[in-house]
Protein backbone atom coordinates (compact mmCIF):
# COMPACT_ATOMS: atom_id res chain seq x y z
CA UNK A 1 0.00 0.00 0.00
CA UNK A 2 0.87 3.71 0.20
CA UNK A 3 2.49 3.69 -3.26
CA UNK A 4 5.44 5.75 -2.16
CA UNK A 5 5.73 3.93 1.11
CA UNK A 6 7.51 0.63 0.99
CA UNK A 7 6.65 -1.26 4.12
CA UNK A 8 4.94 1.62 5.88
CA UNK A 9 7.05 1.79 9.02
CA UNK A 10 10.38 2.38 7.29
CA UNK A 11 8.82 5.31 5.57
CA UNK A 12 7.69 6.73 8.84
CA UNK A 13 11.25 6.67 10.09
CA UNK A 14 12.37 8.78 7.13
CA UNK A 15 9.73 11.46 7.36
CA UNK A 16 10.36 15.03 8.35
CA UNK A 17 8.08 15.43 11.31
CA UNK A 18 7.17 12.57 13.58
CA UNK A 19 5.02 12.51 16.63
CA UNK A 20 3.68 9.76 18.84
CA UNK A 21 0.76 9.96 21.22
CA UNK A 22 -0.69 7.32 23.45
CA UNK A 23 -4.43 6.74 23.67
CA UNK A 24 -6.11 5.61 26.85
CA UNK A 25 -9.22 3.52 26.18
CA UNK A 26 -12.46 4.78 27.76
CA UNK A 27 -10.87 8.08 28.78
CA UNK A 28 -13.73 10.25 27.57
CA UNK A 29 -12.47 13.33 29.35
CA UNK A 30 -9.39 13.57 27.18
CA UNK A 31 -10.87 11.97 24.10
CA UNK A 32 -10.31 14.14 21.05
CA UNK A 33 -7.25 15.91 22.46
CA UNK A 34 -4.89 14.12 20.10
CA UNK A 35 -6.89 15.10 17.04
CA UNK A 36 -6.98 18.70 18.20
CA UNK A 37 -3.19 18.63 18.72
CA UNK A 38 -2.71 17.20 15.24
CA UNK A 39 -5.04 19.77 13.76
CA UNK A 40 -2.96 22.47 15.47
CA UNK A 41 0.31 21.07 14.12
CA UNK A 42 -1.02 20.85 10.57
CA UNK A 43 -2.36 24.37 10.85
CA UNK A 44 0.90 25.85 12.00
CA UNK A 45 2.70 24.03 9.20
CA UNK A 46 0.24 25.69 6.87
CA UNK A 47 -1.34 22.90 4.85
CA UNK A 48 -4.37 23.74 2.74
CA UNK A 49 -7.72 23.92 4.47
CA UNK A 50 -9.10 20.81 2.82
CA UNK A 51 -6.04 18.72 3.72
CA UNK A 52 -6.28 19.84 7.34
CA UNK A 53 -9.99 19.11 7.47
CA UNK A 54 -9.66 15.62 6.00
CA UNK A 55 -6.68 14.77 8.19
CA UNK A 56 -8.47 16.05 11.31
CA UNK A 57 -11.58 14.01 10.57
CA UNK A 58 -9.48 10.86 10.08
CA UNK A 59 -7.49 11.58 13.24
CA UNK A 60 -10.64 12.16 15.26
CA UNK A 61 -12.46 9.07 14.02
CA UNK A 62 -9.51 6.78 14.56
CA UNK A 63 -8.75 8.23 17.98
CA UNK A 64 -12.38 7.83 19.03
CA UNK A 65 -12.48 4.28 17.71
CA UNK A 66 -9.72 3.34 20.11
CA UNK A 67 -11.25 5.28 22.99
CA UNK A 68 -14.62 3.61 22.50
CA UNK A 69 -13.77 0.07 21.41
CA UNK A 70 -10.03 -0.48 21.57
CA UNK A 71 -7.37 -1.29 24.10
CA UNK A 72 -4.26 0.67 24.98
CA UNK A 73 -3.40 2.57 21.82
CA UNK A 74 -0.67 4.44 20.02
CA UNK A 75 -1.07 7.20 17.48
CA UNK A 76 1.81 7.83 15.08
CA UNK A 77 1.85 10.94 12.95
CA UNK A 78 4.30 11.55 10.14
CA UNK A 79 4.25 14.72 8.10
CA UNK A 80 5.95 15.40 4.78
CA UNK A 81 5.32 18.19 2.30
CA UNK A 82 3.54 15.74 -0.01
CA UNK A 83 1.60 13.70 2.50
CA UNK A 84 0.41 13.08 6.01
CA UNK A 85 0.52 9.54 7.35
CA UNK A 86 -1.23 8.38 10.49
CA UNK A 87 -1.00 4.98 12.03
CA UNK A 88 -3.28 4.12 14.90
CA UNK A 89 -2.81 0.82 16.68
CA UNK A 90 -4.32 -0.70 19.80
CA UNK A 91 -4.18 -4.00 21.68
CA UNK A 92 -7.94 -4.28 22.12
CA UNK A 93 -10.41 -7.02 21.19
CA UNK A 94 -10.04 -6.47 17.43
CA UNK A 95 -12.77 -6.11 14.84
CA UNK A 96 -14.95 -9.15 14.25
CA UNK A 97 -15.94 -8.38 10.68
CA UNK A 98 -14.00 -5.60 8.99
CA UNK A 99 -16.19 -5.54 5.87
CA UNK A 100 -19.24 -5.01 8.03
CA UNK A 101 -17.51 -2.32 10.12
CA UNK A 102 -16.64 -0.45 6.94
CA UNK A 103 -20.29 -0.14 5.96
CA UNK A 104 -21.79 3.26 6.47
CA UNK A 105 -24.33 3.35 9.25
CA UNK A 106 -22.99 0.25 10.92
CA UNK A 107 -21.91 0.85 14.47
CA UNK A 108 -21.32 -1.25 17.51
CA UNK A 109 -21.23 1.86 19.66
CA UNK A 110 -24.04 2.23 22.13
CA UNK A 111 -26.19 5.34 21.63
CA UNK A 112 -24.62 7.19 24.54
CA UNK A 113 -21.17 6.75 22.96
CA UNK A 114 -22.43 8.12 19.68
CA UNK A 115 -23.61 11.25 21.43
CA UNK A 116 -20.04 12.30 22.11
CA UNK A 117 -19.17 14.97 19.60
CA UNK A 118 -22.81 15.64 18.81
CA UNK A 119 -23.59 12.52 16.90
CA UNK A 120 -20.42 12.40 14.83
CA UNK A 121 -18.34 9.29 15.02
CA UNK A 122 -19.35 7.56 11.86
CA UNK A 123 -16.14 5.66 12.42
CA UNK A 124 -14.30 3.71 9.75
CA UNK A 125 -16.50 4.68 6.77
CA UNK A 126 -15.80 8.32 7.54
CA UNK A 127 -12.06 7.66 7.54
CA UNK A 128 -12.37 5.93 4.19
CA UNK A 129 -14.33 8.87 2.82
CA UNK A 130 -11.71 11.41 3.86
CA UNK A 131 -8.44 9.54 3.39
CA UNK A 132 -6.64 9.08 0.10
CA UNK A 133 -5.51 5.65 1.18
CA UNK A 134 -6.50 3.50 4.11
CA UNK A 135 -5.51 0.09 5.30
CA UNK A 136 -6.96 -1.77 8.24
CA UNK A 137 -5.73 -4.98 9.82
CA UNK A 138 -7.24 -6.62 12.84
CA UNK A 139 -6.81 -9.83 14.70
CA UNK A 140 -9.39 -11.07 17.14
CA UNK A 141 -8.14 -10.74 20.69
CA UNK A 142 -4.93 -9.01 19.63
CA UNK A 143 -5.90 -5.61 18.36
CA UNK A 144 -6.39 -3.37 15.37
CA UNK A 145 -4.08 -1.26 13.23
CA UNK A 146 -5.36 1.49 10.93
CA UNK A 147 -3.05 3.24 8.46
CA UNK A 148 -4.19 6.42 6.84
CA UNK A 149 -2.61 8.49 4.12
CA UNK A 150 -3.65 11.98 3.14
CA UNK A 151 -2.03 13.49 0.05
CA UNK A 152 -1.19 17.15 0.38
CA UNK A 153 -1.45 18.46 -3.12
CA UNK A 154 -0.69 22.13 -3.54
CA UNK A 155 -3.88 24.08 -3.39
CA UNK A 156 -4.78 27.70 -3.16
CA UNK A 157 -4.86 28.91 0.42
CA UNK A 158 -7.99 31.04 0.13
CA UNK A 159 -11.34 30.39 1.76
CA UNK A 160 -13.17 27.64 0.00
CA UNK B 1 -11.45 51.29 31.72
CA UNK B 2 -11.78 53.36 28.67
CA UNK B 3 -9.98 56.04 26.84
CA UNK B 4 -11.10 58.33 24.13
CA UNK B 5 -9.98 57.93 20.58
CA UNK B 6 -7.48 60.49 19.38
CA UNK B 7 -6.38 58.79 16.24
CA UNK B 8 -8.85 56.71 14.29
CA UNK B 9 -6.18 55.08 12.15
CA UNK B 10 -4.96 52.80 14.92
CA UNK B 11 -4.94 49.13 14.15
CA UNK B 12 -6.20 48.16 17.58
CA UNK B 13 -8.58 49.62 20.08
CA UNK B 14 -7.49 47.64 23.08
CA UNK B 15 -4.28 49.25 24.31
CA UNK B 16 -1.70 48.37 26.92
CA UNK B 17 -0.18 51.24 28.87
CA UNK B 18 3.46 50.59 29.60
CA UNK B 19 3.68 53.04 32.49
CA UNK B 20 0.96 51.18 34.41
CA UNK B 21 2.17 47.69 33.51
CA UNK B 22 4.50 45.89 35.90
CA UNK B 23 5.20 43.01 33.55
CA UNK B 24 3.21 40.27 35.33
CA UNK B 25 2.06 37.32 33.23
CA UNK B 26 -1.72 37.47 33.67
CA UNK B 27 -2.73 39.01 30.34
CA UNK B 28 -0.15 36.98 28.45
CA UNK B 29 -1.64 33.82 29.93
CA UNK B 30 -5.22 34.53 28.92
CA UNK B 31 -4.59 35.95 25.45
CA UNK B 32 -6.35 33.50 23.10
CA UNK B 33 -4.36 34.76 20.11
CA UNK B 34 -1.03 34.27 21.92
CA UNK B 35 -0.21 37.81 20.88
CA UNK B 36 1.34 38.94 24.19
CA UNK B 37 4.88 38.47 25.49
CA UNK B 38 6.66 39.94 28.50
CA UNK B 39 9.91 41.56 27.41
CA UNK B 40 12.15 43.70 29.58
CA UNK B 41 9.65 43.86 32.40
CA UNK B 42 6.74 45.03 30.25
CA UNK B 43 4.23 43.40 28.00
CA UNK B 44 4.72 43.58 24.27
CA UNK B 45 2.07 42.68 21.78
CA UNK B 46 2.36 41.27 18.29
CA UNK B 47 -0.10 43.64 16.68
CA UNK B 48 -0.82 41.35 13.76
CA UNK B 49 -2.21 38.64 16.02
CA UNK B 50 -4.44 40.67 18.37
CA UNK B 51 -8.18 40.18 17.86
CA UNK B 52 -9.27 42.97 20.22
CA UNK B 53 -11.21 40.60 22.45
CA UNK B 54 -10.38 42.42 25.69
CA UNK B 55 -9.52 39.29 27.71
CA UNK B 56 -6.29 41.04 28.78
CA UNK B 57 -8.26 44.00 30.01
CA UNK B 58 -10.45 41.80 32.16
CA UNK B 59 -7.57 40.24 34.08
CA UNK B 60 -5.19 43.17 34.45
CA UNK B 61 -5.01 43.99 38.18
CA UNK B 62 -3.40 47.38 37.52
CA UNK B 63 -5.81 48.79 34.97
CA UNK B 64 -3.03 49.00 32.41
CA UNK B 65 -5.18 47.70 29.60
CA UNK B 66 -7.75 50.07 28.24
CA UNK B 67 -10.31 49.84 25.50
CA UNK B 68 -10.48 52.84 23.27
CA UNK B 69 -13.92 54.02 22.32
CA UNK B 70 -15.11 57.21 20.74
CA UNK B 71 -15.63 58.71 24.17
CA UNK B 72 -18.88 60.49 24.90
CA UNK B 73 -17.38 63.97 25.18
CA UNK B 74 -15.90 63.85 21.70
CA UNK B 75 -19.34 63.45 20.25
CA UNK B 76 -21.38 66.44 19.17
CA UNK B 77 -24.60 65.08 20.59
CA UNK B 78 -27.10 67.35 18.90
CA UNK B 79 -25.93 65.94 15.55
CA UNK B 80 -25.43 62.34 16.68
CA UNK B 81 -27.64 59.27 16.86
CA UNK B 82 -27.13 56.72 19.66
CA UNK B 83 -27.99 53.06 19.04
CA UNK B 84 -28.61 51.29 22.35
CA UNK B 85 -27.53 47.71 22.90
CA UNK B 86 -30.06 45.76 25.00
CA UNK B 87 -27.21 45.11 27.45
CA UNK B 88 -27.73 48.64 28.75
CA UNK B 89 -31.13 47.58 30.13
CA UNK B 90 -29.48 44.95 32.28
CA UNK B 91 -27.13 47.33 34.08
CA UNK B 92 -29.41 49.12 36.54
CA UNK B 93 -31.15 46.33 38.39
CA UNK B 94 -34.66 44.95 38.23
CA UNK B 95 -36.48 48.04 39.49
CA UNK B 96 -35.47 50.28 36.64
CA UNK B 97 -37.33 49.41 33.49
CA UNK B 98 -35.96 49.49 29.94
CA UNK B 99 -38.50 52.23 29.26
CA UNK B 100 -36.98 54.42 31.98
CA UNK B 101 -33.47 53.77 30.71
CA UNK B 102 -34.44 54.60 27.16
CA UNK B 103 -36.00 57.89 28.29
CA UNK B 104 -32.92 58.68 30.36
CA UNK B 105 -30.58 58.22 27.39
CA UNK B 106 -32.88 60.42 25.36
CA UNK B 107 -32.38 63.06 28.01
CA UNK B 108 -28.64 63.14 27.36
CA UNK B 109 -28.92 65.41 24.34
CA UNK B 110 -28.54 63.12 21.35
CA UNK B 111 -30.31 64.06 18.14
CA UNK B 112 -32.01 60.67 18.26
CA UNK B 113 -31.83 57.49 20.32
CA UNK B 114 -32.65 54.19 18.64
CA UNK B 115 -33.10 50.86 20.33
CA UNK B 116 -31.25 48.06 18.64
CA UNK B 117 -34.17 45.91 19.75
CA UNK B 118 -36.33 47.51 17.06
CA UNK B 119 -34.71 45.49 14.25
CA UNK B 120 -33.90 42.39 16.27
CA UNK B 121 -37.19 40.64 15.74
CA UNK B 122 -36.78 41.16 12.01
CA UNK B 123 -33.19 39.98 12.16
CA UNK B 124 -34.24 36.78 13.92
CA UNK B 125 -36.98 36.10 11.37
CA UNK B 126 -34.55 36.66 8.48
CA UNK B 127 -32.09 34.33 10.17
CA UNK B 128 -34.78 31.67 10.37
CA UNK B 129 -35.49 32.05 6.67
CA UNK B 130 -31.79 31.73 5.89
CA UNK B 131 -31.30 28.67 8.07
CA UNK B 132 -34.33 27.01 6.49
CA UNK B 133 -33.10 27.83 2.98
CA UNK B 134 -29.62 26.46 3.67
CA UNK B 135 -31.03 23.42 5.42
CA UNK B 136 -32.46 22.30 2.10
CA UNK B 137 -29.17 22.66 0.26
CA UNK B 138 -26.74 19.73 0.33
CA UNK B 139 -23.68 21.88 -0.32
CA UNK B 140 -24.34 24.47 2.35
CA UNK B 141 -21.73 24.57 5.13
CA UNK B 142 -22.84 23.15 8.47
CA UNK B 143 -23.33 24.40 11.07
CA UNK B 144 -24.00 28.03 10.23
CA UNK B 145 -22.41 30.54 12.58
CA UNK B 146 -23.85 33.75 14.02
CA UNK B 147 -22.33 36.95 12.58
CA UNK B 148 -23.13 38.94 15.75
CA UNK B 149 -20.03 38.68 17.97
CA UNK B 150 -17.19 40.72 16.43
CA UNK B 151 -14.54 38.86 18.41
CA UNK B 152 -15.72 35.49 17.15
CA UNK B 153 -15.79 36.78 13.59
CA UNK B 154 -12.19 38.06 13.89
CA UNK B 155 -11.11 34.86 15.57
CA UNK B 156 -12.52 32.91 12.63
CA UNK B 157 -10.83 35.19 10.10
CA UNK B 158 -7.48 34.67 11.87
CA UNK B 159 -7.47 31.13 13.10
CA UNK B 160 -10.35 29.32 11.40
CA UNK B 161 -10.52 30.89 7.93
CA UNK B 162 -12.13 27.77 6.47
CA UNK B 163 -15.19 28.59 8.60
CA UNK B 164 -15.72 32.08 7.17
CA UNK B 165 -18.14 30.47 4.74
CA UNK B 166 -20.22 29.23 7.69
CA UNK B 167 -20.81 32.76 8.99
CA UNK B 168 -24.30 33.91 8.03
CA UNK B 169 -24.08 36.90 5.63
CA UNK B 170 -26.95 38.73 7.32
CA UNK B 171 -26.13 42.20 8.62
CA UNK B 172 -26.06 42.31 12.44
CA UNK B 173 -28.84 44.10 14.33
CA UNK B 174 -26.53 46.92 15.43
CA UNK B 175 -25.47 47.60 11.85
CA UNK B 176 -29.02 47.30 10.49
CA UNK B 177 -30.15 49.77 13.16
CA UNK B 178 -27.37 52.17 12.22
CA UNK B 179 -28.10 51.93 8.51
CA UNK B 180 -31.81 52.54 8.96
CA UNK B 181 -31.33 55.35 11.49
CA UNK B 182 -28.91 57.08 9.15
CA UNK B 183 -31.39 56.81 6.28
CA UNK B 184 -34.32 58.01 8.36
CA UNK B 185 -32.53 61.03 9.83
CA UNK B 186 -31.10 62.03 6.47
CA UNK B 187 -34.59 61.96 4.97
CA UNK B 188 -36.17 63.82 7.86
CA UNK B 189 -33.58 66.58 7.85
CA UNK B 190 -32.82 66.66 4.16
CA UNK B 191 -29.13 65.97 4.66
CA UNK B 192 -26.67 63.56 3.11
CA UNK B 193 -26.72 60.21 5.00
CA UNK B 194 -22.92 60.46 5.16
CA UNK B 195 -23.24 63.51 7.39
CA UNK B 196 -25.26 61.75 10.06
CA UNK B 197 -23.11 60.44 12.92
CA UNK B 198 -24.20 57.15 14.44
CA UNK B 199 -22.72 55.62 17.61
CA UNK B 200 -23.27 52.31 19.34
CA UNK B 201 -23.74 52.29 23.11
CA UNK B 202 -21.98 49.03 23.75
CA UNK B 203 -20.60 46.54 26.31
CA UNK B 204 -18.01 45.36 23.80
CA UNK B 205 -14.31 46.22 23.58
CA UNK B 206 -14.12 44.88 20.03
CA UNK B 207 -16.88 47.13 18.71
CA UNK B 208 -14.43 49.82 17.65
CA UNK B 209 -12.32 47.48 15.55
CA UNK B 210 -15.45 45.98 14.03
CA UNK B 211 -16.46 49.49 13.01
CA UNK B 212 -13.08 50.69 11.80
CA UNK B 213 -11.93 47.44 10.22
CA UNK B 214 -14.95 45.25 9.65
CA UNK B 215 -14.55 41.65 8.48
CA UNK B 216 -18.06 40.96 7.21
CA UNK B 217 -18.76 44.25 5.46
CA UNK B 218 -16.83 46.64 3.30
CA UNK B 219 -17.75 49.54 5.56
CA UNK B 220 -19.57 49.84 8.84
CA UNK B 221 -22.73 51.93 9.11
CA UNK B 222 -21.55 53.06 12.54
CA UNK B 223 -19.11 55.90 13.17
CA UNK B 224 -17.97 54.85 16.59
CA UNK B 225 -18.80 53.25 19.90
CA UNK B 226 -19.55 54.57 23.37
CA UNK B 227 -18.77 52.17 26.19
CA UNK B 228 -21.63 51.46 28.58
CA UNK B 229 -19.17 52.05 31.41
CA UNK B 230 -18.45 55.54 30.01
CA UNK B 231 -22.03 56.67 29.70
CA UNK B 232 -23.25 54.87 32.83
CA UNK B 233 -22.76 57.72 35.37
CA UNK B 234 -24.66 60.13 33.14
CA UNK B 235 -27.53 57.71 32.63
CA UNK B 236 -27.67 57.11 36.35
CA UNK B 237 -27.81 60.84 37.07
CA UNK B 238 -30.56 61.28 34.49
CA UNK B 239 -32.51 58.34 35.94
CA UNK B 240 -32.37 59.93 39.38
CA UNK B 241 -33.48 63.29 38.02
CA UNK B 242 -36.47 61.62 36.36
CA UNK B 243 -37.48 59.60 39.38
CA UNK B 244 -41.12 60.59 39.23
CA UNK B 245 -41.73 59.74 35.58
CA UNK B 246 -41.97 56.01 35.26
CA UNK B 247 -41.24 55.07 31.66
CA UNK B 248 -44.62 54.01 30.30
CA UNK B 249 -43.10 51.96 27.50
CA UNK B 250 -42.06 48.90 29.50
CA UNK B 251 -44.65 46.66 27.92
CA UNK B 252 -42.74 46.82 24.67
CA UNK B 253 -40.53 43.95 23.76
CA UNK B 254 -37.06 45.23 24.46
CA UNK B 255 -35.22 42.00 23.71
CA UNK B 256 -33.41 42.18 27.03
CA UNK B 257 -32.79 38.44 26.93
CA UNK B 258 -30.65 39.00 23.83
CA UNK B 259 -27.95 40.40 26.14
CA UNK B 260 -27.18 36.97 27.58
CA UNK B 261 -25.88 33.84 25.92
CA UNK B 262 -28.74 31.98 24.22
CA UNK B 263 -30.75 35.16 23.69
CA UNK B 264 -30.35 35.06 19.95
CA UNK B 265 -31.49 31.46 19.45
CA UNK B 266 -34.16 31.56 22.17
CA UNK B 267 -36.29 33.64 19.84
CA UNK B 268 -36.11 31.13 17.02
CA UNK B 269 -38.81 28.56 16.62
CA UNK B 270 -37.21 25.60 14.90
CA UNK B 271 -33.92 23.96 14.08
CA UNK B 272 -31.00 22.41 15.92
CA UNK B 273 -29.66 25.50 17.61
CA UNK B 274 -26.68 25.75 19.92
CA UNK B 275 -25.40 28.61 22.07
CA UNK B 276 -21.77 28.67 23.19
CA UNK B 277 -20.15 31.44 25.22
CA UNK B 278 -16.70 32.15 26.63
CA UNK B 279 -13.43 32.44 24.79
CA UNK B 280 -11.96 29.00 25.52
CA UNK B 281 -15.26 27.28 24.87
CA UNK B 282 -15.68 29.13 21.60
CA UNK B 283 -12.23 28.05 20.42
CA UNK B 284 -12.97 24.46 21.42
CA UNK B 285 -16.18 24.42 19.42
CA UNK B 286 -14.63 26.10 16.38
CA UNK B 287 -11.99 23.39 16.41
CA UNK B 288 -14.70 20.75 16.50
CA UNK B 289 -16.60 22.37 13.67
CA UNK B 290 -13.46 22.53 11.59
CA UNK B 291 -13.07 18.80 12.14
CA UNK B 292 -16.44 18.25 10.57
CA UNK B 293 -18.15 17.47 13.85
CA UNK B 294 -21.40 19.19 14.81
CA UNK B 295 -22.81 18.71 11.35
CA UNK B 296 -26.12 17.78 12.92
CA UNK B 297 -26.36 21.35 14.24
CA UNK B 298 -27.98 24.03 12.06
CA UNK B 299 -26.77 27.17 13.77
CA UNK B 300 -24.37 28.16 16.53
CA UNK B 301 -24.66 31.38 18.46
CA UNK B 302 -21.12 32.11 19.63
CA UNK B 303 -20.30 34.82 22.14
CA UNK B 304 -16.66 35.31 23.07
CA UNK B 305 -17.57 36.73 26.48
CA UNK B 306 -18.70 34.27 29.14
CA UNK B 307 -22.54 34.36 29.56
CA UNK B 308 -22.78 36.49 26.42
CA UNK B 309 -22.68 40.26 25.93
CA UNK B 310 -23.55 40.93 29.58
CA UNK B 311 -20.02 39.64 30.21
CA UNK B 312 -18.55 42.33 27.97
CA UNK B 313 -15.53 44.24 29.29
CA UNK B 314 -17.30 47.62 29.04
CA UNK B 315 -20.18 46.70 31.33
CA UNK B 316 -20.69 47.95 34.86
CA UNK B 317 -22.97 45.33 36.43
CA UNK B 318 -21.58 41.90 37.17
CA UNK B 319 -22.71 39.41 34.54
CA UNK B 320 -24.68 37.23 36.93
CA UNK B 321 -26.38 40.23 38.41
CA UNK B 322 -27.26 41.26 34.85
CA UNK B 323 -28.59 37.77 34.19
CA UNK B 324 -30.76 38.03 37.26
CA UNK B 325 -32.10 41.36 36.03
CA UNK B 326 -32.90 39.86 32.63
CA UNK B 327 -34.87 37.12 34.31
CA UNK B 328 -36.84 39.56 36.37
CA UNK B 329 -37.52 41.95 33.51
CA UNK B 330 -38.32 39.14 31.11
CA UNK B 331 -40.96 37.74 33.46
CA UNK B 332 -42.75 41.05 33.36
CA UNK B 333 -42.82 41.53 29.64
CA UNK B 334 -42.62 38.14 28.05
CA UNK B 335 -44.39 38.14 24.75
CA UNK B 336 -43.89 36.85 21.23
CA UNK B 337 -41.67 38.52 18.70
CA UNK B 338 -43.28 41.50 17.05
CA UNK B 339 -42.09 41.07 13.50
CA UNK B 340 -44.18 41.65 10.41
CA UNK B 341 -43.47 38.34 8.71
CA UNK B 342 -44.69 39.44 5.28
CA UNK B 343 -42.44 42.47 5.39
CA UNK B 344 -39.46 40.41 6.52
CA UNK B 345 -40.01 37.97 3.65
CA UNK B 346 -40.19 40.77 1.13
CA UNK B 347 -37.07 42.43 2.51
CA UNK B 348 -35.30 39.08 2.64
CA UNK B 349 -35.95 38.51 -1.06
CA UNK B 350 -34.84 42.02 -1.99
CA UNK B 351 -31.49 41.62 -0.20
CA UNK B 352 -32.33 44.20 2.50
CA UNK B 353 -30.76 42.04 5.22
CA UNK B 354 -27.64 40.91 3.45
CA UNK B 355 -24.07 42.07 3.40
CA UNK B 356 -22.76 41.64 -0.13
CA UNK B 357 -19.18 41.32 0.92
CA UNK B 358 -16.90 38.32 0.70
CA UNK B 359 -15.09 38.07 4.05
CA UNK B 360 -11.36 37.42 3.79
CA UNK B 361 -9.02 35.50 6.03
CA UNK B 362 -6.52 37.56 7.99
CA UNK B 363 -3.11 36.06 7.23
CA UNK B 364 -0.55 34.29 9.36
CA UNK B 365 3.21 34.26 9.33
CA UNK B 366 3.51 30.48 9.02
CA UNK B 367 1.41 30.31 5.92
CA UNK B 368 4.01 32.27 3.97
CA UNK B 369 6.72 29.60 4.45
CA UNK B 370 7.03 26.88 1.83
CA UNK B 371 5.64 23.59 3.17
CA UNK B 372 8.98 21.78 3.42
CA UNK B 373 10.46 24.64 5.40
CA UNK B 374 7.37 24.95 7.58
CA UNK B 375 7.58 21.24 8.41
CA UNK B 376 11.25 21.57 9.34
CA UNK B 377 10.37 24.52 11.54
CA UNK B 378 7.56 22.57 13.17
CA UNK B 379 9.87 19.63 13.75
CA UNK B 380 12.34 21.88 15.55
CA UNK B 381 9.49 23.34 17.59
CA UNK B 382 8.30 19.87 18.61
CA UNK B 383 11.81 18.77 19.55
CA UNK B 384 12.43 21.83 21.65
CA UNK B 385 9.03 21.49 23.26
CA UNK B 386 9.91 17.99 24.43
CA UNK B 387 13.10 19.36 25.99
CA UNK B 388 11.25 22.07 27.90
CA UNK B 389 9.99 21.36 31.43
CA UNK B 390 6.30 21.90 30.70
CA UNK B 391 5.82 23.98 33.84
CA UNK B 392 3.91 26.59 31.83
CA UNK B 393 5.16 29.27 34.21
CA UNK B 394 5.53 32.07 31.69
CA UNK B 395 8.72 33.33 33.38
CA UNK B 396 10.50 33.23 30.02
CA UNK B 397 8.13 35.88 28.76
CA UNK B 398 6.17 33.58 26.45
CA UNK B 399 2.70 32.37 27.44
CA UNK B 400 3.47 28.64 27.61
CA UNK B 401 6.22 26.16 26.81
CA UNK B 402 4.88 25.37 23.34
CA UNK B 403 4.77 29.02 22.34
CA UNK B 404 8.22 29.57 23.87
CA UNK B 405 9.53 26.76 21.66
CA UNK B 406 8.08 28.55 18.63
CA UNK B 407 9.57 31.86 19.72
CA UNK B 408 13.02 30.31 20.12
CA UNK B 409 12.86 28.59 16.73
CA UNK B 410 11.69 31.84 15.13
CA UNK B 411 14.53 33.67 16.92
CA UNK B 412 12.24 35.93 18.88
CA UNK B 413 13.44 34.54 22.19
CA UNK B 414 16.57 32.95 23.55
CA UNK B 415 16.55 29.46 25.04
CA UNK B 416 18.44 30.90 28.03
CA UNK B 417 15.22 32.65 29.10
CA UNK B 418 13.87 29.36 30.45
CA UNK B 419 14.49 29.47 34.18
CA UNK B 420 14.28 25.70 34.53
CA UNK B 421 16.71 24.82 31.78
CA UNK B 422 19.11 27.50 32.88
CA UNK B 423 19.40 26.52 36.51
CA UNK B 424 22.52 24.45 37.16
CA UNK B 425 21.99 21.22 39.04
CA UNK B 426 22.32 21.55 42.74
CA UNK B 427 24.28 19.20 44.91
CA UNK B 428 22.46 16.08 45.87
CA UNK B 429 20.43 15.91 42.68
CA UNK B 430 21.17 12.89 40.61
CA UNK B 431 23.42 13.57 37.65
Amino acid sequence: MYGLVPGGREWIEMAHLLKTFSITPRDFVRAGEISIAIQGILKSVGFGQDVIRRASVCAYESEMNVVMHGGKGTFFLAVEPEMIVMEVADDGPGIQDIDLAMQEGYSTASPEYREIGFGAGMGLPNIKKNADEMEITSEKGKGTRVKILIRAEEESGGAG
Amino acid sequence: MEEQVKNASWDHFVRIHEDLCNGCVLCMKVCPAKAIRVRGGHVARTEGLCIDCGECMRVCPRGAVKAITTGSRKIDRPTAVAIISPVLYTQFGEDITPGDIYEAVKGLGFMDVVEQAEVMAQYVKALELYIREKGKSRDAPRPLISPVCPVVVRLIAYRFPSLLKNVVPIITPRELSAREARKKIAEQRGVDPEEVRVYHVTPCAAKMISIKRPVLMERSYLDGAIGISTIYPEVLRELKARKEKKGEANARNRMVEWAASGGEIDNMEEGNLLAVSGMQETIRYLERIEMGLLESIDYVEFRACGEGCIGGPLTVADKYQAKYTIRKLGRRQRQGLQADVAQVEERYKSGWFFTHWEPRPIGHREQTLPLAEAIRRQEQVEKLRRALPGKECGACGSPDCATFAEDVVDERASISECVFLKRPREKGESG
